[in-house]
């Protein structure tokens, strides 16, 4: 953990990650009155939407979700609904001090220098105004295309009075990745449909990222989508023709639909802005461009600590194990941070049952190292070496190991897979080897340095 | 979404409202709302922006609610109270000394509005029936006061003095405006008839006097609103039969008929400062902009959950 010495993301980490086994609430009441440093939280306000920072004043405090104060513990009382309802009625009474009120009362008559001095006859000026302001800005965007999205202007349900309405966090999937990591609160009125909700989102969206091209409202689907912006592609998008009010989610991801497919994939339709094509959108203004690079940088260094601490959750892949006859059986390989699990799968064809591949399980200490083998242009290959006396090597007598004894002490098996998948596994299993450090896999890189050594002065022998 | 704070007059305001209880703010040339202000409790009748351009005052029922904007706040900064019945109208002196206000409760007022005075209550005028319109001379201090028992009183603030026509028995008159020039008043009423007077400036300390110059049906329903252009050459009438209509001063003849499908009744309407354009309100929700000359609609602006009935605008010269 000491690798990570990013303080957002170990806040970040914290926030999402923390579990709290400690069920007597006393462990809540410490962290919740833990208060951050001011400086961090500003730090913080970097990647915070600045549309939303008012709404959510509770963004600030970066504490764990697993940390629930329980509202009847120690100090903390729980409010009945009068105390909910007064407080409703002080904020009321706040609002109406900040109008002054201006009764209408009996006018006593004018005095005659009150009369003189309010009433002053003037001439009528004859105006003459060649050309207004008006006209002038309209000539100026007589090709400016209107916003399509205008007509659904009158679903906002921002100061609207006595409707009901609904809030929603929407996700907009399309945007580039910086602009999409903080959802976009809109209200809505409670009667308008999903179709009219999506509108209202593009028009939003066309206001507040006006460069950014979007297409006909029919294009886009809205997806349930977790508080962290994942859309949820298990469930078909909300029904256009729907009122909003059917649906009980307040989260969401606008999702744009390819064109004549109906089935959304995922993977495709977000566009992934390239840091090269980023600084070419931004080169025009220095400031922002800077801006927006170190947020780039700061996005990729996330991304990076992500795909390490997403490494030891468990993952299963479809590969090809490769035996010592090159014999191939598909099997399935499970890789976790505990474990390394090899299953077999149930052959179909009968090419491959020759072959049998035991199950077998290895843990994730007796894993030493693993390494791409091969790169051919259909497939690739890869080799994950292993102790098998891993248990047993913990009570014997570590040290003064000779080379010998340890070359023999290790194995490995061999896998064959596409490179995407062969890539991920191998970064996945040496980030997981490097977090653990085991002591075998300790012995086998001591091993290996000194067969490099053993060469190299072999070479030089020669010499 | 800022509206310039500086407020140096060199800024286009366009504000609507009507019968969802909300004020929009819209940026003219794109179409956009920019803001949008509550109005609870009640419908807005009318609006107007103060000359200086940092309030807009919205009328409802029973009260008059002042918005600042140079900020952001959805709520009223003043709240005038103790009116019974709706508030029809609202209008500025040009120095922004005084506001005066026109309602159902027969009456037109005067509110002191210098920083000095404590006492806001200035002067009323009673009328025996309720008042539809209030317009104020371009003289500045004559007040044109309509009512529903189709009387049209020329209400001379410096002596109280009032004068009253009754153009068409006791036809309600809806509207009653004096162009910018102070040549010609005009004044329409629920049979879609519009009535005009020329005005000739007396001595000082006299009212304007008045002699009947002609009369059209404008429309063949109610007549609405009648509003003249600023160089005064033509005159906008706003009507129940769907359409608003477009008159030259010179002759009264019809120049152009503004009309939309299914745009209902329209309720209001306002010039651009070059009298170029024309605005309308009404009650399919939607504010439009037309070119006088070609008739066009050139912009929608929709945004208004229901009927937009009343419209604040104001222009500026390049």
């Amino acid at each position: 953990m000491a690798l990570y010495d990013n303080k957002l993301w170990l806040l970040s980490h914290i926030r999402n990650s923390f579990i709290s086994t400690d069920d007597t609430g006393m462990c809540e009441t410490v962290m919740v009155g833990e208060d951050l440093p001011k400086h961090l939280a500003d730090e913080l306000d970097i990647y915070r939407d600045p549309d939303d920072s008012e709404e959510d004043e509770d963004d600030i405090r970066h504490e764990s979700y697993d940390i629930q104060l329980d509202m009847d513990y120690g100090v903390h009382r729980a409010r009945s609904n009068t105390a909910a309802r007064l407080e409703k009625l002080d904020q009321a009474k706040k609002r109406m001090s900040k109008i002054k009120h201006i009764k209408w009362e009996a006018p006593n008559p004018l005095s005659q220098d009150d009369i003189k001095h309010m009433f002053i006859k003037k001439e009528p000026k004859k105006v003459t105004v060649t050309k207004s302001l008006l006209s002038e800005q309209l000539e100026k965007c007589v090709n400016v295309p209107q916003n399509q999205y205008m007509e659904y202007e009158k679903f906002d349900g921002s100061a609207q009075i006595g409707i009901p309405t609904r809030k929603y966090k929407i996700f907009l999937t399309m945007l580039p990745e910086e602009q999409r990591n903080y959802p976009m609160i809109i209200l809505c009125i409670a009667t308008a449909t999903i179709q009219e909700l999506i509108g209202l989102i593009l028009l939003k969206c066309s206001m507040s990222h006006g460069d950014f091209p979007l297409g006909p409202v029919e294009t886009y689907g809205l997806y349930l989508t977790e508080e962290d912006g994942e859309v949820d592609h298990d469930f078909p998008c909300l029904d256009p023709k729907e009122c909003v009010a059917k649906y009980g989610f307040d989260c969401l991801g606008l999702v744009e639909h390819k064109q004549g497919q109906k089935n959304v994939s995922f993977e495709t339709t977000t566009q992934i802005c390239t840091s090269e094509e980023f600084k070419n959108k931004f080169s025009k203004d220095n400031d922002t461009a800077n801006e927006t690079k170190k947020i780039t940088e700061d996005l990729q260094l996330m991304k990076v600590h992500k795909t390490a601490m997403e490494a030891p959750l468990y993952k299963s892949y479809r590969v090809l194990i490769v035996n010592k006859v090159r014999a191939k059986a598909e099997i399935q390989l499970g890789i976790s941070g505990e474990k390394i699990e090899i299953d077999p799968v149930q052959q179909k064809s009968s090419k491959f049952t020759f072959v049998r591949q035991k199950p077998v399980s290895h843990h994730i200490d007796s894993i030493v190292w693993c390494e791409i083998t091969d790169l051919k242009s259909s497939a690739s290959a890869f080799r994950i070496y292993y102790t098998p006396s891993h248990g047993s090597m913990e009570n014997s007598v570590k040290g003064d190991s000779t080379s010998l004894q340890l070359s023999a002490s290790f194995k490995y098996y061999d896998f064959e897979s596409d490179h995407g998948t062969t890539e991920e596994i191998v970064e996945k299993i040496n980030l997981i080897l490097e977090l653990r450090s085991s002591a075998n896999r300790r012995e086998y890189l001591a091993t290996k340095e000194k067969k490099m050594l053993k060469k190299k002065s072999s070479a030089i022998n020669r010499l | 979404m800022v509206l310039n704070s500086n407020s140096d007059n060199s800024q286009i305001i366009l504000a609507t409202g009507g019968y969802d209880h909300t004020i929009k703010i819209w940026q003219t040339h794109t179409g956009i709302c920019q803001r949008t202000m509550q109005h609870a409790e009640s419908q807005v009748n009318a609006l107007e922006i103060t000359p200086n351009k940092q309030l807009l005052a919205a009328t409802g029922y029973q009260r008059i609610r002042m918005y600042d904007l140079t900020s952001n706040n959805p709520n009223p900064v003043i709240n005038y109270e103790g009116l019974s019945k709706n508030v029809t109208s609202v209008g500025f002196q040009e120095d922004c000394k005084w506001m005066f206000t026109g309602g159902e409760d027969c009456s037109a007022r005067i509110w002191d509005y210098r920083a000095k005075t404590h006492r806001n209550a200035a002067k009323i005028f009673q009328t025996s029936a309720p008042v539809t319109s209030v317009c104020l001379h371009p003289n500045q201090v004559e007040l044109l006061v309509a009512d529903q028992s189709g009387v049209l009183h020329l209400w001379d603030l410096r002596t109280d003095h009032n004068e009253q026509f009754i153009p068409d028995g006791e036809t309600m008159i809806l509207d009653v405006d004096v162009d910018a020039s102070g040549n010609f008043m005009a004044a329409v009423n629920s049979k879609g008839r519009c009535y005009i007077w020329s005005l000739t400036p007396a001595k000082d300390g006299e009212p304007s006097k008045t002699s009947p110059k002609t009369k059209f049906d404008a429309h063949k329903r109610h007549a609405l609103k009648c509003k003249f252009s600023p160089d005064s050459n033509l005159l906008v009438t706003t009507s129940s039969d769907q359409t608003a209509r477009i008159w030259k001063t010179s002759d009264f003849s019809l120049q152009q008929e503004l009309k939309h499908d299914n745009q209902r009744w329209v309720w209001d309407a306002a010039f651009s400062s070059d009298s170029q354009y024309v605005f309308t309100a009404s009650s399919d929700g939607y504010a439009k902009l037309w070119n006088v000359k070609t008739g066009a609609m050139e912009r929608e602006y929709a945004g208004h959950q229901k009927a937009v009935i009343t419209m604040a605008f104001k222009d500026a010269a390049v």
